[in-house]
């Protein structure tokens, strides 16, 4: 955007984005590597290039997604971010249509935002004991229902800002047309914001999806067997299995795969979901 | 309905909007506030085994005066919070700033630094086991191949803090990144043309242009990260365990097994209290520095 760059600096800047990009993507890789390796392979040094160096094979993912338990993992990970997620974005559009549209006294509305986005820096650890003790209460210690819960809490941040900002950008006139043609509040919440909206209030799920399925302190401390997600499996395995660099690569990669592709697809939102709504990006 | 009679717009006093904004509020209620003073109610209470023993007054808080546990889980957190969040900014802001120029593979460039911000943190740091194998891990072999000599990375209590610590940057970095990133590419161009015109060095126009620009949204980034810092419990639980001895015993990780190895959950409760004041702390000391990025917002 402004100053020539010189054939040095284009060198310079060319050298530090591939180290960047090395540093950045390395770990991925070891890992996918890794778990197409036989495990004899991954003893030797030298094993980088698959069928050049070394014959890949699959036998590490057919009997890691065969195993019950990883199944049922996978499917408690995913019932809890479907859920926790769709639940955040109900209550949190809601609250952003209010935010953005009404008025709470003086300065009611920046106070709820800020509320609401105290969320965020709760740290988890303080009211991990009486969620504890309340689940046992309810019964709910162990079950995937308390975890979608929990992570509906800490996600709702996210659509409450996002898409609070996102309506206050829209032009109030289509609303106010709407209104004139009779249509109450409710309508002209449902038929007029909320298709305008659908992009970023589609993103805010996804990101809300990722957050829940990546969160590991709730569900370490609140499933002991039939409701463990992901996180809680493979921060187990390292005990009962020790390092098998083929078996850490398949698990790390299951967990990690579906937080990430939702990441890239909600991509565009990300910046101002993670800055709160400060920085657009 | 009531919006009928020559509507406006959606009136801003409308009792409908209790409609929309209830649910959210009452859920907020009943999950976060309604747990801390539950929370509050434990930590005067001996509470050992779920059960309620008896009322114990401020004794749990004052255990968080001698407890050489708990201090060394503040020092481990403390360390690790300074380290990480000083080099994320340093290199995420410098990073941003040698990046922001018209190039090809810029959105490319964009999407795989997203990449670290949303790999599972406890798949990160039980993947980090591996990187940091002391036989035959890619580190060591790096190292070796350079000449030098593998690093007992998880087995000594100093290698194992920057392992974390290593890893964290790895994590989070791109975040100082992203957000420099976005923030530098929305300061007004004619600055600088105007400033070139005038013929102000780069360095001067840093100086005198981007860096007072950017402040509130680096001050931001800072607040951001050193929240999210102190709360780190997922890497070192994976990686480490918090060890050798507790070595990276952080602080959450402390409590966590105050709380469910041990158990004593009115101390856990009172340590949770401390947390959470040492990071009001500084969001209070922090939250001036950024008040104007909203409310440019409001206005």
């Amino acid at each position: 955007m402004r100053r020539r760059t010189s054939p040095v600096q284009a060198i310079l800047i060319g050298g530090v984005m591939v180290v960047a990009l090395l540093w950045v993507l390395f770990p991925f890789y070891w890992a996918f590597v890794n778990s197409i390796k036989k495990p004899a392979d991954t003893f030797r040094s030298g094993t980088w290039v698959p069928f050049l160096q070394f014959q890949p094979t699959l036998e590490h993912w057919v009997s890691e997604l065969a195993i019950l338990e990883i199944r049922q993992a996978l499917m408690n990970s995913t019932i809890i971010a479907l859920g926790a997620a769709t639940l955040a974005v109900l209550l949190g559009t809601l609250a952003a249509y209010a935010l953005a549209r009404f008025r709470f006294g003086k300065s009611g509305n920046a106070n709820l935002t800020t509320w609401f986005i105290s969320q965020r820096i709760l740290p988890p650890v303080v009211v991990v004991i009486p969620f504890f003790l309340i689940m046992r209460q309810l019964q709910l210690l162990d079950n995937v229902f308390s975890l979608v819960l929990l992570n509906a809490t800490f996600t709702l941040p996210f659509p409450v800002i996002i898409l609070s900002q996102m309506i206050r950008e829209l032009p109030q006139e289509l609303e106010e047309a709407a209104l004139v043609d009779g249509a109450n509040v409710f309508q002209a919440f449902t038929r007029v914001v909320l298709p305008l909206i659908l992009p970023g209030l589609v993103a805010t799920w996804i990101i809300c999806m990722a957050f829940s399925w990546n969160e590991f302190l709730f569900a370490l401390s609140l499933t002991t067997n039939r409701a463990i997600p992901m996180p809680v499996i493979i921060a187990g395995a390292e005990h009962t299995r020790g390092v098998q660099f083929w078996f850490v690569g398949v698990r790390v990669l299951l967990t990690m795969l579906p937080p990430i592709i939702f990441a890239l697809l909600a991509q565009r939102y990300i910046i101002r979901g993670l800055t709160l709504g400060a920085v657009k990006g | 309905m009531a919006a009928s009679e020559t509507p406006t717009r959606p009136r801003r006093t409308d009792p409908t909007k209790f409609f929309f904004i209830m649910p959210a509020v009452i859920w907020v209620l009943l999950f976060t506030i309604f747990p801390l003073l539950y929370a509050l109610y434990t930590s005067f209470f001996s509470f050992r085994f779920g059960r309620i023993n008896q009322f114990v007054g401020f004794a749990n808080y004052l255990r968080l005066f001698t407890d050489a546990n708990l201090h060394n889980g503040l020092r481990v957190t403390l360390t690790f919070v300074i380290v990480t969040v000083t080099v994320q900014m340093l290199l995420g802001f410098a990073l941003a700033l040698l990046l922001n120029r018209e190039m090809r593979g810029k959105s490319v460039l964009r999407a795989i630094m997203v990449l670290p911000l949303f790999a599972t943190p406890v798949a990160v740091g039980y993947l980090s086991i591996t990187l940091f194998y002391e036989i035959n891990g890619p580190i060591n072999e790096l190292l070796r191949a350079l000449g030098g000599s593998g690093i007992p990375w998880l087995s000594n209590p100093f290698w194992a803090l920057v392992a974390v610590i290593i890893i964290d940057i790895w994590q989070w970095t791109p975040f100082v990144f992203l957000v420099s990133l976005a923030a530098l590419q929305g300061l007004p161009a004619d600055l600088y043309e105007a400033a070139e015109v005038d013929g102000a060095s780069a360095w001067q126009s840093f100086r005198s242009i981007t860096l007072p620009l950017m402040t509130p949204i680096l001050w931001l980034i800072l607040l951001l990260r050193l929240v999210e810092a102190f709360k780190v419990f997922d890497i070192p639980t994976s990686l480490t365990l918090g060890g050798p001895g507790r070595a990276t015993e952080v602080y959450s990780l402390f409590t966590y097994r105050t709380a469910l190895r041990f158990f004593d959950h009115g101390y856990a409760a009172a340590q949770g209290f401390l947390l959470l004041f040492i990071v009001s702390l500084i969001v209070a000391l922090l939250f001036g520095r950024i008040r104007s990025i909203y409310q440019e917002e409001r206005s």
